[in-house]
């Protein structure tokens, strides 16, 4: 949850506050009264806005047979191409080299994405009420219509692919679920199998990876949890006929990475889960396995660090290593991706426009290698993702908004 | 901008899922809706970082089912929650911690309860009001049980088009957030619908836009607002959040396609429902 100043910048004018998201404008234009000479009474220009103009970056993915990375941005709504091999070490916003953009794109509030180097084609997946997984090939670029776009069960957030079976997996934060898919699917198509229930520890899941050579699946939870649990009557009256009534009931659990036979279905048990304090895990977001290494790398957006399992341990396990402090750049990190090829683990931060590049060996209070930046360096960013309510604190005088 | 302080991480036991909030300045408290823990969670006014809440409601007694939004009844102490998914509002003391049963709870048939995200009670008025699927449904604050609304506002002249977000209540007024979009749900759970057919229009998307209304209290039918921030010229899309700030005469917006936040200085919103008002719908 952020809380922003109420008294905040005074822009000049209603018209910088729309040329704020490009794909807002199109919106605008695209309404029944966007052709109005004259304003309505109730067309009353806003005094103040508190938005960010500059992309965020949320997902993010590596090509490097293609030298590329992919972010997803759900602040401007696009999908966003750089050159790997560019460091900006000037502080200037780096030039994309592309961005797909624009009410055609289906792009919305936009989380994981993943590349698949042998296709060309870049998944990402819509995290609020779109509901769907748009699929762009690597050449499209600005108001592109997608090459496929699949309807999802409800805040989809993360996505792998795999080789092996040619599947899309998906994860679903509230239903606790992965959900998998063919990789072709596309429009109105049931999924082929889903990994849900209480025995699979799965409990907010966000990211997720998918290590086509040892025949696995690892999901991060933050530990949030709907389950169906019986009314016991201890503490409060049970209902009448409460039996066979089994009532939803909420608990918080420990974040954890659940590991799961890749071919997982229904409530399974994973093969091994990392959990406990001993973990450092806090809100655990985007995952990659590192194949080069054995290990495991989780972008730790609570404590702004990268930590790196072991690949074949559970249990309440010390992270090998931990990527963490000033020296390193981390701004509350939502995606992950590791580059074998190429010995780096990348991240994008949310807190700051930033993607960074680490060694995949890095440890401790660390410069990443190189930096791309969406906005200039020091832009501030409110952090805002879809804020959905508001509340006003008048002792403050601040705004409170959620995420 | 940056925020002035941020309440985040695991020790929070925010989810980052969070529709609903709401302020207490008598306790100076902040009180947030979990709905993928099924909990309520209230924090210090001042909480910043990986600050655990002071108290979380939640477990079986609780009955909460993906609690979206929270209204604060303040004179008579009172936690109002607007379930998502549970067709439900449960009323909690302001005080509430742990496994506790809710003191009433509307649910059932009768009620019509559908799609709740937005909640606001009058305690001045004993009434409350809710925004629900399509419509807002007016109940009698104290409402237990299987009750049906005492007035419905929805209809063609209403301009809420698909779910109504964010409401507040202020001297007889009741303020929304009609973002109008239009959320097709394709699945039951992770069960695709047989009913499902074709991928739907991106919900943020609908031409017709969304808009800030003022209703009053005693409103019920297809009436249009009695105000209205909305146009163009507002910068309004598909706004969602709505806080007053009546000293100032400040209404704030959340909107979900800009992804921030917009001001709109409107004194005459906040004043007694019988003087006109500047954004009056029935002056077009």
């Amino acid at each position: 949850m952020t809380t922003a100043r109420s008294k905040t910048k005074r822009v000049t004018g209603w018209a910088v506050a729309l040329t704020g998201i490009v794909s807002c404008a199109a919106l605008v234009g695209s309404s029944s009264e966007g052709h109005r000479s004259q304003p309505f009474p109730e067309d009353i220009p806003a005094a103040r806005m508190v938005a960010d103009p500059y992309s965020a970056l949320n997902g993010i993915a590596v090509d490097p047979q293609s030298n590329l990375v992919v972010a997803s941005d759900p602040n401007r709504k696009s999908l966003l191409f750089y050159d790997r091999s560019h460091n900006n070490n000037t502080g200037a916003q780096t030039v994309p080299m592309r961005q797909i953009i624009g009410p055609a794109t289906y792009i919305g509030m936009v989380a994981s994405v993943v590349v698949d180097s042998g296709r060309q084609e870049i998944y990402t997946a819509n995290n609020d009420i779109e509901d769907t997984v748009v699929v762009m090939p690597y050449a499209a670029k600005g108001n592109a219509k997608p090459a496929r776009v699949l309807s999802v069960p409800h805040q989809a957030w993360g996505l792998a692919l795999g080789r092996s079976t040619d599947e899309l997996a998906v994860t679903a934060e509230i239903f606790n679920a992965v959900v998998f898919y063919r990789r072709e699917a596309k429009g109105v198509e049931a999924p082929v199998r889903v990994i849900r229930g209480p025995r699979t520890r799965l409990a907010d899941p966000h990211g997720i990876y998918w290590d086509d050579a040892n025949g696995e699946i690892g999901v991060a939870s933050h530990g949030n949890f709907r389950g169906v649990l019986r009314n016991t009557g201890s503490g409060c009256s049970p209902a009448p006929g409460s039996v066979a009534t089994a009532e939803e009931s909420g608990e918080f659990r420990p974040p954890s990475i659940a590991i799961f036979s890749a071919k997982g279905k229904d409530d399974e048990k994973p093969l091994r889960v990392i959990e406990g304090d001993s973990t450092k895990l806090d809100w655990p977001m985007g995952i990659a396995e590192d194949s080069a290494h054995n290990t495991i790398a989780v972008s730790n957006n609570g404590d702004n660090s990268i930590l790196i399992f072991d690949r074949r341990r559970g249990g309440n396990v010390p992270p090998l290593r931990v990527i963490h402090g000033d020296r390193t750049g981390i701004n509350r990190p939502m995606g992950l991706a590791v580059d074998s090829q190429n010995g780096e683990i990348w991240i994008s931060n949310y807190g700051d426009h930033t993607a960074l590049a680490f060694d995949s060996g890095a440890d401790g209070n660390v410069a990443p290698k190189r930096v791309l930046r969406s906005a200039p360096a020091g832009t501030p960013s409110p952090g805002f993702g879809n804020p959905m309510a508001l509340a006003y604190d008048m002792k403050r005088d601040e705004i409170l908004v959620p995420n | 901008m940056a925020p002035t302080r941020v309440i985040t991480g695991q020790g929070s036991k925010l989810g980052r899922t969070i529709h609903g909030l709401a302020y207490d300045p008598v306790h100076d408290e902040i009180v947030v809706p979990n709905a993928l823990a099924d909990a309520i969670l209230v924090f210090r006014g001042s909480a910043n970082g990986d600050e655990p809440p002071i108290r979380v409601i939640q477990g079986p007694c609780t009955k909460l089912v993906t609690p979206h939004s929270v209204s604060l009844d303040l004179e008579h102490g009172e936690i109002l929650v607007a379930s998502l998914t549970g067709k439900r509002i449960n009323v909690f003391r302001w005080n509430a911690s742990g496994d506790v049963a809710p003191v009433r709870m509307i649910t059932g048939p009768q009620t019509e309860l559908g799609h709740l995200v937005g909640i606001a009670v009058d305690p001045k008025r004993n009434l409350m009001a809710v925004a629900n699927s399509e419509d807002i449904l007016v109940f009698d604050r104290l409402a237990d049980g299987n009750v049906a609304p005492r007035a419905r506002i929805a209809g063609p002249k209403t301009g809420i088009i698909d779910e109504p977000w964010q409401m507040q209540f202020f001297k007889g007024k009741i303020f929304l957030a009609a973002s109008n979009h239009l959320h097709v749900n394709l699945y039951s759970g992770v069960t695709l619908k047989e009913s499902s057919k074709a991928v739907p229009d991106d919900p943020w998307l609908n031409p017709t836009l969304g808009f800030v209304g003022v209703w009053d209290i005693t409103d019920n039918g297809d009436v249009p607002p009695r105000a209205m921030i909305r146009g163009p010229f507002s910068g309004l899309l598909h706004p969602v959040g709505l806080a007053l700030n009546p000293t100032d005469g400040e209404i704030y917006v959340s909107d979900s396609v800009r992804n921030g936040i917009l001001s709109y200085l409107v004194p005459d919103f906040f004043e007694p429902k019988d003087q006109t008002l500047s954004g009056s719908h029935h002056k077009e």
